[in-house]
């Protein structure tokens, strides 16, 4: 049930009032205007871009499995969770995910350790000459440097380094299941890893339910690993997280915006259409909370729309502007994003 | 001890040389065009390492198929080479620029059909001193071969227009008429050509036609629990290779399936259980063998009509590498004929698609990336007229090349004769276990399969983590 729950978890965070195709942009991690505000709108960051290489089939038949299982409806378009998938959501424990920080990145954490695994368990039997699992050169090229660092070869370094990740693996708030993942898809000598297929199998669960909970395995120890503790672990974790947590196309608006041009500069100068820039406005304000907003909306309004949204518990933009005509949709969705970084 | 066995045994590990590969090497040092044939396990990939440790410069190899081309590259690693480097387009522009500003130090270049295309690799190829230029897998250069890329092709073009050292093409499996449109192609100027046999006699073909298809999933399932692998089963779709896992999986037997829809990681896990034993039979279609490292399959089943003599021979070639006696399995169907005309043919374009392609802009139309690249090149190189043609003829010879296999399958003589014969060569030794025609016992070449009574392993991470890497 893992991947239905995760479903079951951002539906009801959308609250009914998106269609069912935002949560598959947001496990994919569109880079849209509208994901991203989403993302803070709703506080869907432990979500966002956890799963990219989703497809649509996959994702289209776990909706279609909840709605028979009526655990979720979607009326006017809109997806909402009825009385009996609200009952299954009360009593989940929240996932571990921390999506927006690692993008997908985990997964670069997790080859580097796969290599680095497999090479000291190669060495360790004495076998010099292997063919790495991992084929992607950068992941080669990274751990060729973490290890020319170290004294690779040492008994002192192969014994802290397995002491980091059996401890780490210990301690970490992990199910054993997902621990048991994450080991047997490490290789070494003569011991290769165990295949999805084979781990379904085993577990008798679906192949997306071992994935996601691989995906949580990775956040959870990523946020366990610490400099103190794991100083060999902590080395390996260079570039996962996301610095700017901005699409390119942000940045280089940004860029401007600090020049002191505006929306409609910015607009023409790049090429693009007033409503991208806005876009990048509410993408930057959900990463930066001391992005200054004054020339876009001023506290007053900012104030006036979110008393609404609580008045009548809605972020629907249409509902909103009835009562503050003089806004427009983009200063609507400002004062949204900023009115959840108060509360969140 | 002369120079060449000397470098044999620094270099490589090995006493003495196979057939041929001397012979070979010693045309290649010499400076002349060379086209080898010579079946997988063979020692092929040494004929083009070993003479670049003679030479100087660097040696240029251009391979169209990029799963290879790490093979090759990881190979080379193995034995210690580091000055080894693959330009092809997974590298991202930084690591290009890298390699381009050091190319010449490299001792092998690999690099792809595509990329010979490149103006400013092309440049930069010129700067450098090039001791030889290998084209691996050459058949694939050749129409009449049965994977042909016309991409391959503009290496042809390549060649006239730059200046270039000996050419050396490499192959395992070529018909004479294939080996002509080498030569030609690779502007060769009177090669030495190395043809070895493609007879493998520790290899028995077992031939058995059925009625159903029923009949033939029984009895492929039957063979493979009742007797001992390693095996590899070839399958023509993904879903098959993955029923056919999952039956055997139910009756105890270790096995995965194997197509190119898994991820890439649990691909390379496969192959690698299966290499240490840990898995008794893979249930794969064509995607499963180029780099499998196996000396010690025993048996191979077709459970079809394959689309070509030469990937047949290919697909059996992967059993008894280690020299034992090992027996190559096909059971069909009368109607798994047309079965395997149309998947030979389904990435063909049709007439309208060619009118179409040939008319409009290029990017509208929804074709398979290949077709859209083989239509591409002609496009360049021929009339619209002329390609439907072209096309026509192929898909003609296709059919008559799947009805020559089936004949060869289902007529009265020796199935090795006449595969030989394919290639243009007499069978002069016959083997004790011939084929299905002559003389064959499948019980004195199988050792009967132990039931196993397949218990559930309880996994622990603690335990796995220790085993992985001990204290």
């Amino acid at each position: 049930m893992y991947f239905h729950q995760i479903l079951l978890f951002i539906i009801h965070k959308f609250n009914g009032e998106r269609s069912q195709t935002a949560s598959y942009y947001l496990l994919k991690g569109k880079k849209s205007g509208q994901t991203i505000q989403d993302v803070t709108y709703f506080q869907l960051h432990s979500f966002f871009s956890l799963f990219p290489k989703l497809s649509k089939e996959s994702y289209d038949e776990a909706i279609k499995i909840l709605r028979q299982n009526e655990y979720v409806q979607i009326e006017n378009a809109y997806i909402s969770l009825t009385e009996k998938g609200f009952q299954q959501v009360k009593n989940m424990e929240k996932p571990g995910f921390n999506g927006w920080l690692y993008r997908g990145n985990e997964q670069i954490f997790w080859k580097r350790v796969e290599l680095i695994v497999q090479t000291l368990s190669q060495f360790k039997f004495q076998q010099k000459k292997f063919i790495p699992n991992q084929k992607d050169i950068e992941i080669q090229h990274f751990v060729k440097k973490y290890f020319q660092k170290r004294d690779f070869q040492s008994l002192q370094f192969y014994t802290s380094f397995k002491l980091q990740l059996f401890q780490l693996l210990e301690s970490a708030n992990l199910e054993k299941f997902q621990k048991e993942l994450f080991v047997y898809r490490l290789s070494g000598y003569k011991k290769s890893g165990l295949t999805w297929d084979q781990l379904t199998n085993y577990y008798s669960k679906t192949e997306l339910d071992l994935k996601f909970a691989f995906i949580e395995c990775l956040h959870i120890l990523i946020d366990a690993i610490s400099k103190e503790q794991h100083p060999d672990l902590f080395d390996v974790l260079d570039g996962i997280e996301v610095e700017v947590p901005l699409t390119e196309s942000a940045v280089k608006t940004n860029n401007l915006f600090s020049k002191g041009y505006s929306i409609e500069e910015v607009a023409e100068m790049r090429f693009l259409k007033k409503n991208t820039i806005e876009d990048h406005v509410i993408e930057i304000v959900s990463a930066d909370p001391d992005f200054p907003v004054e020339p876009f909306i001023s506290n007053e309004q900012i104030e006036k729309v979110l008393e609404i949204a609580d008045k009548y518990k809605s972020k629907k933009l249409k509902l909103i502007r009835e009562y503050v005509p003089d806004l427009s949709y983009f200063q609507i969705r400002l004062a949204l994003t900023k009115g959840e970084e108060v509360n969140g | 001890m002369d120079k060449l066995t000397e470098v044999l045994q620094s270099k490589f590990g090995y006493t003495s040389f196979r057939e041929g590969q001397k012979e070979i090497v010693e045309q290649i040092l010499a400076g002349r065009d060379v086209v080898a044939v010579l079946p997988t396990g063979m020692g092929k990939s040494l004929l083009f390492q070993l003479p670049a440790y003679l030479l100087t410069g660097s040696v240029l190899i251009v391979s169209p198929l990029l799963s290879l081309m790490q093979d090759q590259v990881e190979q080379l690693k193995m034995i210690g080479e580091k000055r080894v480097v693959a330009v092809n387009s997974f590298l991202t522009f930084a690591q290009k620029e890298n390699v381009f500003q050091n190319l010449g130090a490299y001792k092998f270049i690999f690099t792809s059909p595509e990329m010979l295309q490149n103006n400013r690799f092309n440049k930069i190829l010129a700067s450098i001193d090039i001791a030889y230029i290998v084209a691996d897998e050459a058949h694939c250069i050749s129409q009449w071969g049965f994977d042909f890329r016309p991409d391959y092709l503009r290496i042809s073009k390549w060649l006239q227009s730059n200046p270039h050292s000996n050419v050396v093409a490499l192959t395992a499996t070529a018909t004479k008429k294939v080996v002509e449109d080498i030569e030609k192609t690779l502007c060769m100027q009177k090669p030495f050509s190395y043809i070895h046999s493609v007879d493998r006699p520790v290899i028995a073909y077992e031939v058995k036609e059925v009625e159903t298809q029923q009949e033939k999933k029984d009895w492929v399932i039957q063979r493979i629990i009742s007797t001992s692998g390693p095996g590899i089963l070839y399958t023509q779709s993904r879903k098959k290779s993955e029923m056919y896992a999952e039956e055997l999986k139910k009756r105890g037997v270790k096995v995965s399936y194997y197509h190119a829809k898994m991820d890439q990681e649990d691909r390379i896990l496969v192959q690698q259980q299966f290499q240490q034993g840990h898995l008794e039979w893979i249930c794969a279609t064509n995607a499963f063998g180029m780099g499998i490292h196996k000396d010690n399959i025993k048996q191979i089943i077709h459970d079809h009509i394959p689309t070509s003599i030469a990937s047949y021979m290919q697909e059996v070639g992967r059993a008894g590498r280690n020299g034992e006696q090992s027996i190559a399995s096909l059971i069909y169907c009368a109607r798994d004929v047309e079965q395997a005309f149309f998947i030979s043919i389904k990435d063909f374009p049709e007439e309208i698609d060619i009118k179409y392609y040939f008319q409009n802009d290029e990017k509208i139309i929804q074709l398979p990336e290949t077709t859209t690249r083989t239509l591409k090149y002609w496009k360049e190189e021929l009339s619209e007229k002329e390609t439907i043609e072209l096309f026509s003829s192929i898909k003609q010879a296709k059919w008559l090349e799947i009805q020559k296999l089936y004949d060869l399958f289902q007529n009265d003589q020796c199935v090795r004769k006449q595969l030989l014969h394919y290639f243009g060569e007499e069978l002069i030794t016959r083997p004790n276990n011939c084929c299905t025609v002559c003389s064959l016992n499948p019980t004195e070449i199988l050792y009967s399969r132990e039931p196993t009574v397949f218990k559930k392993d309880i996994l622990n991470w603690n335990d796995r983590l220790n085993e992985l890497l001990p204290l």
